[in-house]
């Protein structure tokens, strides 16, 4: 579904990507892994054209996506549902809008399915009632979890969670990566996840991939991750002191 | 209706609260630095950092400013000119014009825009970030160490920014009424020579001390009492270039008539 | 290093600096170029023009009066002070303020004014949503940054700048015939004298208020849009929007003025 060929990207002179190899399947549940700083958001922004590649080449299902304009990627990003590392709300709409912004954008169902829609979503994330409060009455869990009701309400053939567990507790964050693949059962879409909680990411994904100085060092089943050949990944995923990291 | 008219009310007396605790907020300020500044224990090298900073930061703009405000005059006067044939007036009235008015308050303006927001932006930014009180913790006072240079190189730097801006605009005005009006540069620079006396000049110099101090107190105030993140910081930057344009308009207009 | 290393070096650097210039410049003018489109063919939400026009016009008023009376009354005052000692007639003041207000003062200081306020609001808004990654969740929801942010703002700014001009002219006239009367004697009829105003006054003062109205807007959000970082990345846009309008009102007036000097002339 996704093909990344040999991707390069820097910000000024200092070099983040550095030849990244991808090849995600169709319906798969992929993870990706990381450093802090590793650049695993900013490959996730380039596969929606949102930042553009210094070289190399990304497709989605066949089509390539670098290098088209922004008027070209909008019925690409249409089949995408993407959650932010900060969540991203937009702060002068209520919780209900926010969410709703999808659907109405598409401009595809009337407004009472609309706020069905949104309550059924806000209620599977356990913020029932909330629709007419603002993001910035919401604490930092609560934000997260209305951005991945607003990135899975329209149900893309894509989703992309940019940490979606990150300062969640241990129950919140089983009820949510449940919520994400109860979706992906019903829509049989693609997920990719990118996060630093591994036990999580094992649970939920099928493949892992590890990016680390600005290439994917390995890429494997997630039941053997933590048997992998990469000293590295091994450190990575054991939280180990001692190893090359 | 009658709850329309109290709400309307209601919002008056906030803003006025709100500019009255301002307006008292940065007179504190004030008294606090002069209180830092006697005995004048300045910190000198933040002094020479802050007003190399700010001098060197702003000059393209203001001297781009000044260059064209020149031009300006003279056009504004090329209509007089014109009229009455008063092109021997040309270099006097701009020359009046700049170095009382219009010299001051746009450098004023400009400065308020380019080094006062700059500054209320950093000291913003340090606040949100708890550099003050990290100050604070190490014993350092934030007013003696980090707001009086700050205070003294803006109004330093504005006025010898001025200086350098009323010259320019002058030049501007030389070039362009020989461009535009085609008077010749002698007409207007003996124009300018003859009819303008020092104290001219001084009473706008005046001027640009004292918005040089009115425009680095109000920056700094905005700058220390951010609350709120990112979105604080664009508001007080809004805030304090806001409150300095209001203030610059009203201390011309009372030294203004203080000096007339 | 060796000299031909460090030429080398210098011209790398103005190279890369005028490349950087000219992308910067490139997508002013893009930003300029889809609002316009934008303003014609755009979709943005409904109220946000009337929502974005209470913001800039209503919330301003206060300010333009303040400014714009005591700007008034600055200049009343020394120009009474000065054509008091040359010629000792005062009775055209009113009559020739009036036409400059109209044609120049009341437009430019007003914008001059409303970059401050409009400018900085507009950079420091846009920029902390950039910042906050929230106009790229446009982006993401099919929705073009511009159409939605900066046309209702565009928009707005340029039908207030035209209603707070004339505020802002008539503030300035009737303060300063106040200070004129009351420090200098002038008789209040001969100072409210607006029969000198023509439509080439009103034409060019229009014109100016609608440039200005434009550029606003559309260099405070470019400045937004490009804010990077955190909280430094809104303070650096909000003083960029600020210097930017303010300059680019300097040099609108300018042009528009010389424009109106040099061909229109006799008008004035």
């Amino acid at each position: 579904m996704i093909e990344v060929q040999d991707v390069h990207k820097g910000f000024g002179h200092t070099p983040l990507l550095r030849g990244v190899n991808l090849s995600i399947p169709a319906g798969a549940r992929y993870g990706i892994m990381g450093p802090a700083a590793s650049g695993k958001s900013v490959l996730l922004k380039l596969f929606c054209g949102l930042l553009p590649v210094d070289a190399g080449t990304i497709s989605i299902d066949g089509q390539t996506v670098t290098g088209l304009s922004e008027s070209e990627l909008m019925p690409i990003r249409n089949r995408i549902g993407m959650l932010f590392q900060n969540y991203a709300l937009f702060d002068f709409m209520t919780v209900a809008d926010n969410v709703a912004f999808p659907l109405r954008r598409r401009g595809q169902l009337d407004e009472d399915e609309i706020a069905a829609r949104v309550s059924e979503r806000l209620r599977r994330v356990g913020l029932a009632g909330s629709e007419d409060k603002f993001p910035s009455e919401l604490s930092g869990g609560m934000k997260k979890r209305v951005g991945i009701a607003r990135a899975s309400i329209a149900k893309p053939d894509l989703v992309i969670y940019d940490e979606p567990s990150a300062g969640l507790d241990p129950v919140t964050t089983s009820k949510i990566y449940d919520l994400l693949l109860a979706d992906q059962a019903e829509t049989g879409g693609t997920v990719i996840a990118v996060s630093s909680d591994i036990e999580a990411l094992e649970g939920f994904c099928q493949t892992i991939a590890m990016l680390y100085q600005g290439t994917i060092i390995c890429e494997g089943d997630a039941g053997s991750i933590r048997d992998a050949d990469n000293p590295i990944v091994r450190q990575f995923v054991r939280g180990d002191l001692k190893g090359p990291l | 209706m009658a709850s329309r008219a109290r709400e309307f009310f209601i919002g008056v007396g906030d803003t006025a609260m709100n500019v009255a605790r301002q307006v008292g907020g940065i007179v504190i300020l004030f008294y606090e630095v002069v209180r830092a500044l006697l005995p004048p224990r300045l910190d000198l090298r933040e002094l020479m950092r802050n007003m190399l900073k700010m001098g060197y930061m702003s000059l393209p703009i203001i001297a781009l400013t000044a260059f064209f405000t020149g031009g300006l005059m003279v056009i504004q006067s090329g209509i007089y000119v014109k009229q009455f044939n008063a092109s021997a007036l040309v270099g006097w009235g701009s020359g009046y014009a700049v170095f009382r008015e219009i010299g001051p308050i746009l450098i004023g303006l400009m400065f308020s825009g380019r080094v006062g927001a700059n500054n209320t932006a950093e000291l913003g930014t340090m606040t949100v970030t708890e550099q003050i009180d990290g100050l604070r913790a190490l014993a350092i006072e934030p007013i003696r160490y980090l707001i009086a240079p700050r205070v003294v190189a803006m109004m330093l730097s504005l006025l010898c920014l001025t200086i350098i801006g009323d010259l320019i605009a002058l030049g501007g005005g030389l070039l362009f009424s020989k461009l535009i009006l085609n008077i010749e540069y002698s007409t207007f620079y003996y124009s300018l020579v003859d009819n303008l006396t020092p104290a001219d000049f001084i009473q706008g110099l005046v001027k640009s001390v004292v918005f040089g101090t009115s425009i680095a107190l109000t920056s700094c105030y905005f700058g220390i009492t951010v609350r709120g993140g990112a979105v604080g910081v664009g508001r007080a930057v809004n805030a304090a270039v806001v409150s300095a344009a209001v203030s610059i308009m009203l201390l011309d207009f009372a030294v203004t008539y203080l000096l007339g | 290093m060796n000299p031909r290393r460090r030429i080398k070096r210098a011209i790398e650097r103005v190279g890369a600096r005028t490349l950087d210039f000219l992308s910067a410049a490139l997508f002013l003018w893009s930003v300029f170029a889809h609002t316009l489109v934008g303003t014609i063919r755009g979709k943005r939400p409904k109220g946000e023009v009337v929502k974005q026009m209470y913001i800039i016009g209503n919330k301003s008023l206060v300010f333009v009066g303040v400014t714009l009376g005591f700007i008034g009354m600055v200049m009343i005052y020394q120009t009474c002070l000065q054509f008091g000692r040359i010629t000792g007639d005062l009775s055209r003041i009113g009559h020739e303020f009036a036409k400059i207000l109209v044609h120049d003062f009341a437009p430019t200081l007003t914008a001059m004014m409303l970059s401050t306020r409009v400018g900085a609001g507009i950079a420091a808004e846009v920029g902390s949503m950039k910042v906050t990654e929230q106009v790229d969740a446009l982006r993401m929801s099919g929705v073009a940054p511009i159409d939605y942010l900066i046309v209702p703002r565009f928009i707005a700014c340029v039908v207030m700048m035209v209603v707070l001009s004339i505020f802002g002219a008539v503030v300035a006239f009737v303060l300063g015939g106040l200070t004129a009367a009351n420090a200098f004697g002038v008789n209040t009829h001969t100072y409210f004298d607006l029969s000198g105003v023509n439509f080439t006054h009103l034409g060019l003062g229009l014109t100016k208020a609608v440039a200005y109205g434009m550029a606003i807007p559309i260099i405070s959000g470019y400045c937004g849009l490009r804010a990077q970082g955190s909280s430094e990345g809104v303070g650096s846009a909000t003083t960029a929007a600020v210097i930017g309008s303010s300059f680019a009102v300097i040099v609108l007036d300018f042009i528009i003025s010389a424009f109106g000097l040099i061909v229109l002339g006799e008008g004035l």
